[in-house]
């Protein structure tokens, strides 16, 4: 049933517009890693506070951002936010959807991490003299980045392949927008998006032997 | 010798279970049903009525397709960048879709001749204080990915080398930016222009005036080696014309001045 021409050429020839995206696509997923990571960090806190409405709204961040689709929250960033007049750009539509996807899921990785780290090292770090806030940062906070280093890694790689859902919110320059413009361009479907696979998985792989690298250098015990 | 005749036998055999060639067109007529790939997100051309099912001059084309084939139509939706996938992994078997016959289209799939003609408006958000084509210069404009006035519109942003285009994925996504004012204005067939406007669904944007884009010819579509088939549609849509049927669905579902679908001076 399946009869089609393959025409490497024509779309070998559109690789350097498609590297382009794909760096547009790294862009997106590492600024939204490192917010994400730092939104994680202050929901954990808020979390361990004590302070019921800092919990609450960590709790609901985390409820949110895990049970409903992301491209729910991409969809909400920008028509959403845009039904009050608040305009975003595809990019930063596409940046807070997946960072708020991202801090969501990493909050929950860090309670996980956390039940990891016994209680009693802070209070063994408390009866040092370490305030609470010092025994967090200089005692908990290393250990639990190192525990969930690798299930971050494994965000990056959801975050990187999240960006393809930019183009519901008119997103053009990552690497699936652009495919998706090439492709209504030339109709040459096949070609392009099995190009853009490749891409994809060309950089999720050298994402996660990065970090595995990283991680064996790092966390030698 | 029994080696040999089990052998012809075995040949004989295969010369019968081999199938003739059959062309789509026979494929089409032997299943019964013709699966026609339309865009339900491009009114008046092809939409959903209230009872959710799908309604449109495409719709009524394929149907009168069929017809003629003496076969059963089914409506295939598929967005504008899935009509080629769903052609290929033969889920359809004709494109019934609002189809600009670009050449460099022409190199991946087989087109008719046109079987209707947009013009294309400029609509905009009335904040934006747009008043014609030229005024898009340097403002915020989208358009419905994949179609032809996004690939022009998105050109015409490069030259004028100020301003952004935005493609959307669908019609109704456009006119909900740009009634929120996420665009400034937008490019579309006039006939979905007028028809989005009507509906009400997205105050504070209008009609503003004509872009000057080419005529939008768009054609059927099927496999490109499938000349029995394509010939098939050629005739088809000359037919459509010469007994007053395409006059009939233009007054049915945009109404109006008839556009042409000729071109002076060259022969087809």
């Amino acid at each position: 049933m399946f009869n089609y021409t393959f025409q490497w050429k024509q779309a070998m020839a559109r690789l350097p517009q498609m590297l382009d995206g794909a760096i547009v696509t790294m862009q997106v997923a590492i600024l939204s890693m490192v917010i994400g990571i730092l939104l994680a960090i202050v929901l954990t806190m808020f979390r361990l506070s004590g302070i019921r409405i800092l919990s609450a709204v960590a709790k609901a961040w985390v409820e949110i951002a895990r049970n409903t689709p992301a491209l729910f929250q991409i969809y909400m960033a920008h028509f959403g936010l845009g039904s009050f007049g608040l305009h975003l750009s595809p990019f930063l539509s596409i940046l807070i959807g997946i960072t708020f996807n991202n801090a969501g899921y990493l909050t929950e990785n860090f309670r996980g991490a956390l039940k990891a780290i016994p209680d009693t090292q802070t209070r063994a770090a408390r009866s040092l003299g370490m305030g609470a806030a010092g025994a967090f940062r200089h005692v908990v906070l290393p250990q639990m980045l190192r525990i969930s280093f690798l299930p971050m890694t494994n965000q990056m790689v959801w975050a990187i392949l999240m960006t393809s859902l930019g183009v519901t919110v008119g997103m053009n320059t990552d690497l699936y927008g652009v495919t998706q413009d090439l492709n209504a361009l030339t109709f040459r479907t096949f070609e392009l998006f099995a190009l853009a696979a490749v891409i994809f998985y060309v950089i999720t792989k050298i994402v996660t032997l990065g970090a595995r690298l990283i991680a064996a250098r790092l966390f030698r015990y | 010798m029994k080696s040999t005749f089990a052998i012809s036998l075995l040949a004989a055999a295969a010369a019968f279970a081999a199938p003739s060639h059959a062309d789509k067109l026979d494929d089409i007529i032997a299943s019964g049903t013709l699966r026609c790939a339309v865009v339900l997100d491009f009114p008046p051309m092809g939409m959903r009525d209230e009872s959710n099912t799908p309604v449109g001059f495409d719709v009524d084309y394929c149907n009168d397709l069929a017809a003629a084939l003496g076969v059963k139509a089914e409506i295939v939706e598929t967005p504008f960048p899935e009509r080629i996938p769903a052609l290929m992994s033969g889920r359809v078997d004709v494109g019934v879709a609002s189809t600009s016959d670009t050449l460099e289209r022409a190199k991946t799939v087989g087109m008719s001749i046109p079987y209707f003609a947009f013009e294309m408006a400029v609509t905009a958000n009335d904040k934006s204080g747009i008043a014609s084509f030229q005024d898009m210069k340097g403002k915020t404009v989208g358009a419905t990915a994949g179609t032809f006035e996004a690939i022009a519109l998105e050109k015409q942003v490069k030259e004028w080398g100020e301003g952004t285009f935005r493609p959307y994925q669908t019609q109704a996504d456009v006119f909900l930016a740009l009634s929120q004012g996420q665009l400034d204005a937008t490019v579309s067939t006039s006939t979905v222009a007028q028809s989005n406007v009507k509906t009400g669904n997205f105050p504070g944007i209008s009609v503003v005036g004509k872009a000057p884009f080419d005529i939008d010819y768009v054609a059927l579509f099927t496999n490109r080696e499938e000349y029995g088939l394509i010939n098939y549609l050629n005739l088809f849509v000359n037919q459509q014309v010469r007994t007053g049927r395409y006059a009939e669905l233009y007054e049915k579902w945009v109404g109006g001045d008839l556009p042409s679908l000729t071109v002076d001076g060259v022969h087809r």
